[in-house]
């Protein structure tokens, strides 16, 4: 509940505007040279990280725009603003 | 013979004084017991609420939105800040969209597209006639649209949600894109200037009725009451 | 009934109004202004209820909630704080957890019984053998827990939230608070002063000491000074008071949420706070911290601020004889006051040997009050209240007893540190101030006033102006970098943030000048054994129990805590918070001096005081969403269900197997309201390369004038949406969705094109459209109705050649309608979906009913068209698919373009996975052995194992037999193999299906689509 969450367009706003949208792990791969097993780690295997990590955000009740923040998963706290991302 | 007619999706437990048919939809110039006439605005206690449904809005998305001029007016280049000329106030959304509506402004006009005469001058790209580009989408049917305005807007909104109305680093008119009484919305804030203070904002149309009700719910106390378009127009005219 | 006195300055109850209340069916009258607890109080109430384990006898102790003590049921609610809760006329109170009554409990016996009851024993007994469990547990089930509610209890009263936008929130409106919200509001930021009491004043605000302001040399009392600051306060544009407020929670990022209790104007009950802060300041002030003695719960032992306050606020003088045992100036102060304004004290017990305030030390010596240093009460006598009390030197070597009806015991204060901690402040034991003080603080919050150690009471002021000031410089920082800053918005340069700094260094350096924080009073406890020595009075906990913990092994406070569940009732830290984790130090290190002895504090959480649920939920609005043909359709009688955000005509009638609606549909013509589905336009110029990420098919076969079905995959290829895509121009289309992915389709798409920088532009048009799906081999002589008030000639064919199948129209009805208009056919009949601007549909819907009357058309339901469509094997994704459904399951396979790699399709590369994978379910059709009945959706294929289960299933009346869905494992997905059917409770019995093939009904598609 106490989570705040910086949009690049609207500013910082209260985390339940917000859906998590996982850690950033860089674009798709190419479809050709992929294996289940390398698919599978794509889409399923994260590092949750204990401490800062970089992950997508939506600000699903707001101006609906996907963007990434930096946030410190022990403490539940945005620690630095986010990118600015469409 | 069914006859054709258009239907807001809000509805107010008050009877209408005087109405007007335009453009099929039955709009409402004035409730009975409004109170105050001649309404001003700059000196009113109560506090209204207003259905804009029936208004035409428009949606506009391009990834160079500086060259995009609605009804030949430059789209505001801030984030979330709004610009309010004569009849159109349009709204900076994000980088590639804004918003637009054509407010009821001027008493003596209720034509039937936008309210004021545009005339538009391109030939084949046009980026300034909502009606001709293909960037613009009309969304006047995609939501409900209400105007609040009184002395104690924002006491009625702090109700509702958690949006600060009355952040000192805003300038009004500005944008909020976000939750009032849980539902996405699009709030501008037109004035915070004591009894002239109002809002206006937009929600997905399904839920006109809800919404309607919660809001008249955290009004009551504060004596909300609907009123017509004409005293809309008053208010807004003294913007 | 006791005696009060009406004229005091300081007094908050108003003599001349009678407040008349209903106790345990008799009339009482208290005084505007009392609360529950005084009012009764003063008609002579003395045991207010009876304790949770014990059934000792409980009455007024603190005046401000910190125990369950006064926790009475009123007007039908249980557990009513009375001490907070201000009297109303008509009130029916009562007593709680008691049979008979609070004065004679039949239940009062259990306390000898302690014996049998060690730390703990429920944990550690009843559970050998296995089956004394259920019986001991009904019994404890019925023991535990204090005051009752019936099941249908509907909690009377408006409850309200509000979300007050503020910069500095200060929690406490005593002379710290007040200060810090004046201080930081004059440097023109918006500030918010929560106050649990309903007036504002603190500490200050009872009292009749002087008020020394060395600046102005001149004298005033305290409680004058209160009233002066709280005027300030209240009159002050910059400053939002809310009294009779209760902060209940602080966390992270300046989020404060409380309650406040509505007063006689305002028009909620209670209503929730929740303020997003820039800075906070928590002056919360102290508590007192009881003394361990033996019965030091018994009525008749009260705070001395419960003392003091009864009398100063209330007006009550609390006992004929009274005998106080104390820690702190503040409690010989209060002796001299009470002295005075009547009470006869017979000694003031200070386990202090020195450094009391000489000038209370004259003035005690001036009243002739025996004063003696080094003494503490070691027990209370009497049964039901205080009839006398043993006093003691602390070594227990010499004692003396008094005869009384008042113990005022008080061992010293501890800061109400709840709001630091719950905000992750982190708490280090001060053996100056004996306080648990915050070592590190959470960010922008800032302490100030008692809670710090200070008692001066210039210095505690003056700690709230600084406290204000930094608060104050926090926000001006936070505007300066706010990054929607505009040119014009607050006053906030550097020369004003430069100033206001050295404001704060000159403020810092005044407080130095001032008197710092005082010597706090040590742990001191009773030299008894503590069988009756109560550390927690929510919970009966004791000083034997502590030590029966330790000698069990546990060693730190948190976990004792548990074990012995001292701390875990309503009070929460109120009583236990302080004395537990001292105790705990003391006791260890004297069992095993390599156990360090530094106190460890318990952790407190949210609420940190008891709120209502009902305050929580605030007016709960249920939001639902409502297509333009919401009231039509309610009048045609309707049966609205909510599904998904929408609330939708599942049927029109009470049958709800929706017979007639289906044959009409299958015999005539029926019409739908399908405006939930989710619509959309996508354009720009990479629109299409969206459209080939998301859909699986390949869209750039979309043809103008025809419409495309497709699906969308997540990325392990499982399905998530179906829905048809049109062509309005070049790379501008329409598409819909299902009803239940509406809302998250724009999100999916741009997340899924996240990284790519195409430039597509996306209108969520569904709440824009209302839809009518006119249905049945009428269908298309109504459409040639209604189509023929157009005035365009040329469009009026809707012949099977001019409209076929998947084919797509727009026209306008009457020049002035415009219609969107598809052939489809997803309930196996002929059928059009028009698509209409909603504030038109009803006129359209009204046009297409008045055309269809001739053929008998009639509304369908939402179970109908699910009938009707599982009789065609069409499927609806959530019920033919759950989370784990690939394409490839539901046999959607031809969907699903494999050429377009280089459109990285989401879900492509898992399906080439799974394409060969033969352990995946199959989407299979059934039908019931013998003419049996339908299956419950949902119910188990199995062998001697689950197989897969049923996804639909009706008594189908087209068909005559009993026809259904499933999703099985793949060799049972032959043609023919007999399905065994588990249902809940079928007690065993099974019932048996066969895989026929799909299509059950119209197999050829000739009803559909010629």
């Amino acid at each position: 509940m106490s989570l705040t969450i910086t949009c690049p367009v609207c500013g910082k706003r209260d985390g339940y505007e917000f859906r998590f949208g996982g850690e950033d792990k860089g674009p798709r791969p190419e479809e050709d040279s992929l294996t289940p097993q390398t698919w599978c780690e794509y889409v399923h295997l994260n590092k949750s990280v204990a401490g800062v990590q970089k992950e997508w955000w939506v600000h699903k009740d707001g101006c609906g725009s996907w963007f990434t923040i930096y946030r410190n998963t022990v403490m539940n706290v945005e620690v630095q603003e986010s990118e600015a991302c469409r | 013979m069914v006859e054709i007619k258009r239907y807001s999706p809000v509805s107010f437990k008050a009877s209408p004084k005087r109405t007007e048919i335009r453009d099929n939809f039955t709009v409402v110039l004035e409730y009975e017991g409004e109170g105050q006439q001649p309404f001003d605005p700059s000196n009113s206690k109560d506090n209204y609420i207003v259905d804009l449904s029936h208004i035409t809005r428009f949606d506009v998305q391009s990834s160079n939105l500086d060259d995009i001029t609605p009804f030949g007016i430059k789209i505001p280049q801030g984030l979330c800040e709004s610009y309010l000329q004569d009849s159109v106030l349009i709204n900076r959304m994000n980088r590639v969209q804004a918003s637009i509506f054509c407010l009821p402004v001027k008493k003596d006009e209720s034509s039937k597209e936008c309210q004021f005469d545009f005339q538009c001058s391109c030939d084949s790209d046009c980026k300034c006639d909502p009606k001709k580009s293909s960037a613009y989408t009309e969304t006047t049917e995609v939501g409900m649209c209400m105007a609040i305005f009184g002395k104690n807007t924002f006491s009625i909104t702090e109700k509702l949600t958690s949006l600060d109305f009355l952040d000192p680093v805003k300038k009004t008119p500005f944008l909020y894109q976000g939750p009032m009484s849980h539902i996405p919305c699009q709030i501008i804030t037109l004035s915070r200037d004591g009894a002239k203070s109002g809002i206006i904002f937009t929600a997905s149309r399904g839920y006109g009725k809800d919404m309607t009700h919660a809001i008249m719910d955290a009004g009551a106390e504060f004596g909300l009451k609907p009123a017509g378009e004409d005293r809309f127009k008053s208010w807004a005219g003294s913007l | 009934m006791v005696t009060r006195i009406t004229q005091l300055p300081t007094l908050r109850i108003d003599p001349a109004q009678k407040v008349v209340f209903d106790y345990k069916g008799k009339d009482y009258a208290g005084f505007k202004g009392d609360t529950i607890a005084t009012a009764l109080y003063h008609n002579g109430v003395k045991i207010f209820g009876r304790s949770l384990k014990y059934h000792r006898p409980r009455g007024l102790y603190s005046l401000d909630g910190e125990c369950s003590n006064t926790c009475m049921e009123v007007d039908g609610i249980p557990n009513v704080r009375t001490e907070n809760t201000l009297l109303k006329q008509g009130m029916k109170v009562k007593e709680q957890n008691v049979k008979g009554s609070a004065e004679n409990d039949m239940m009062g016996f259990i306390d000898k019984l302690d014996f049998m009851m060690p730390a703990g024993f429920y944990y550690r007994t009843m559970h050998k053998p296995a089956v004394l469990w259920p019986v001991a547990m009904k019994q404890i089930r019925k023991a535990a827990g204090i005051g009752t509610i019936s099941p249908d209890f509907e909690m009377p009263g408006r409850f309200e939230q509000i979300f007050p936008s503020a910069d500095v929130v200060v929690i406490g409106g005593g002379p710290a608070g007040m200060n810090a919200a004046l201080a930081a509001a004059d440097k023109g930021l918006r500030v918010v002063i929560m106050e649990s009491r309903p007036w504002l004043g603190g500490f200050f605000d009872y009292r009749t000491v002087d008020y020394r302001d060395s600046e102005y040399k001149k004298n005033k009392q305290l409680y004058i000074r209160a009233k002066e600051l709280a005027s300030k306060v209240e009159s002050h544009s910059g400053i939002r008071v809310f009294k009779h407020a209760s902060v209940v929670g602080t966390y992270t990022n300046n989020l404060v949420t409380g309650f406040q209790i509505g007063g006689e104007k305002d028009n909620f009950t209670e209503r929730y706070i929740e303020i997003r802060a820039k800075s906070v300041v928590v002056a919360a002030g102290c508590i007192e911290r009881p003394l361990l003695f033996e019965n030091n719960e018994r009525p008749g032992v009260m705070q001395v601020g419960c003392v003091h306050r009864l009398a100063r606020t209330y007006g009550i003088i609390a006992g004929e004889r009274a005998v106080f045992s104390v820690g702190h100036d503040l409690g010989l102060e209060a002796a001299i006051d009470l002295f005075d304004l009547g009470m006869k004290i017979l000694c003031v017990a200070d386990v202090r040997e020195d450094g009391q305030n000489p000038y209370l030390m004259i003035e005690l010596a001036k009243r002739n009050i025996l004063l003696l240093k080094g003494w503490v009460v070691s027990e209370a006598h009497g049964s039901k209240r205080v009839k006398g009390v043993t006093m003691t030197t602390l070594d227990g070597t010499i004692s003396r007893d008094f005869e009384c009806d008042l113990v005022a015991a008080s061992a010293g204060f501890t800061p109400i540190n709840g709001h630091l901690t719950l905000a992750h402040a982190k708490l280090r034991y001060d053996s100056h101030t004996n306080f648990f003080v915050a070592d590190t603080m959470p960010e922008r919050t800032y302490s100030a006033g008692r809670m710090l150690g200070l008692e001066d009471s210039l210095s505690i002021e003056v700690s709230g102006m600084l406290a204000g000031l930094k608060a104050a410089l926090e926000c001006k920082k936070f505007y300066d970098a706010g990054i929607c800053k505009t040119s014009d918005g607050v006053a906030n340069s550097q020369e004003s943030i430069n100033q206001l700094s050295s404001e704060i260094d000159t403020v810092t350096a005044k407080l130095k000048e001032l008197p710092g924080t005082a010597r706090g009073s040590k742990f001191v406890n009773a030299p008894v054994k503590g069988r009756k020595s109560f550390i927690c009075f929510d919970e009966d906990t004791t000083i034997k129990n502590i030590k029966q913990a330790v000698e069990m092994g546990f060693d730190v406070p948190e976990l004792i805590k548990r074990f012995t569940s001292a701390g875990t009732g309503p009070g929460q830290g109120g009583i236990p918070g302080h004395n537990l984790p001292l105790y705990v130090a003391k006791y260890t290190a004297a069992k095993n001096s390599s156990s360090g002895s530094h106190p460890k504090p318990t952790n407190v959480r949210p609420p940190l005081v008891p709120t209502f649920i009902s305050t929580y939920a605030g007016r709960k609005h249920i939001m639902m969403k409502r297509t333009p043909m919401d009231q039509m359709q309610r009048a045609d009688g309707g049966v609205f269900r909510k599904i998904g955000v929408w609330e939708r005509a599942r049927y029109f009638s009470n049958d709800f197997s929706c017979k007639k609606e289906i044959e009409n549909v299958r015999n005539n013509v029926g019409m739908l309201d399908g405006s939930t589905l989710g619509k959309f336009r996508i354009h720009g110029p990479d629109a299409l390369k969206a459209l080939q990420r998301v859909y699986v098919s390949d869209m750039s076969k979309v043809k103008a004038g025809r419409i495309k079905y497709s699906a969308m995959c997540n990325d392990d290829g499982c399905v998530i949406d179906d829905g048809v895509v049109i062509k309005l121009g070049e790379n501008d289309y329409y598409f819909t969705t299902s009803t239940a992915r509406a809302g998250s389709t724009i999100e999916w798409i741009r997340y899924h094109t996240r990284f790519d920088g195409w430039d597509f532009y996306l209108v969520n048009l569904t709440d824009s459209m209302g839809v009518i799906n006119l249905s049945g081999p009428n269908a298309r002589k109504v459409l040639q109705k209604v189509i023929s008030q157009d005035n365009d000639a040329s469009i009026q064919d809707v012949s099977n050649e001019a409209f076929p199948f998947s084919g797509y129209r727009e026209f306008m009805i009457k020049n002035t309608i415009p219609v969107k208009a598809m052939r489809l056919g997803f309930v196996g009949e002929l059928s059009y979906e028009l698509h209409v601007p909603s504030s038109y549909m009803v006129s359209l819907w009204n046009m297409v009913k008045e055309a269809g009357k001739e053929f008998n058309i009639q509304n369908f339901g939402v179970e109908a068209q699910n009938v009707l469509r599982m009789e065609k094997c069409h499927i609806i994704l959530g019920q033919e698919s759950e989370q784990r459904t690939n394409l490839l399951d539901l046999g959607l396979g031809f969907l699903w373009d494999r050429t377009k790699k280089d459109a990285k399709t989401i879900g492509a590369a898992a399906l080439r996975h799974a394409e060969n994978d033969p352990t995946r379910f199959r989407l299979v059709g059934f039908k019931m052995e013998d003419n049996g009945r339908a299956p419950n959706d949902g119910a188990l294929i199995v062998d001697d194992k689950v197989r897969g289960y049923v996804c639909t299933a009706r008594d189908s009346f087209t068909l005559n037999e009993a026809v259904g869905m499933a999703l099985v494992e793949s060799h049972l997905a032959e043609i023919g193999t007999r399905l065994a059917i588990f249902e809940d409770e079928c007690k065993g019995e099974l019932i048996y299906g066969k895989v026929v093939p799909m299509p059950f009904y119209d197999p050829d598609g000739r009803r559909m689509k010629s």
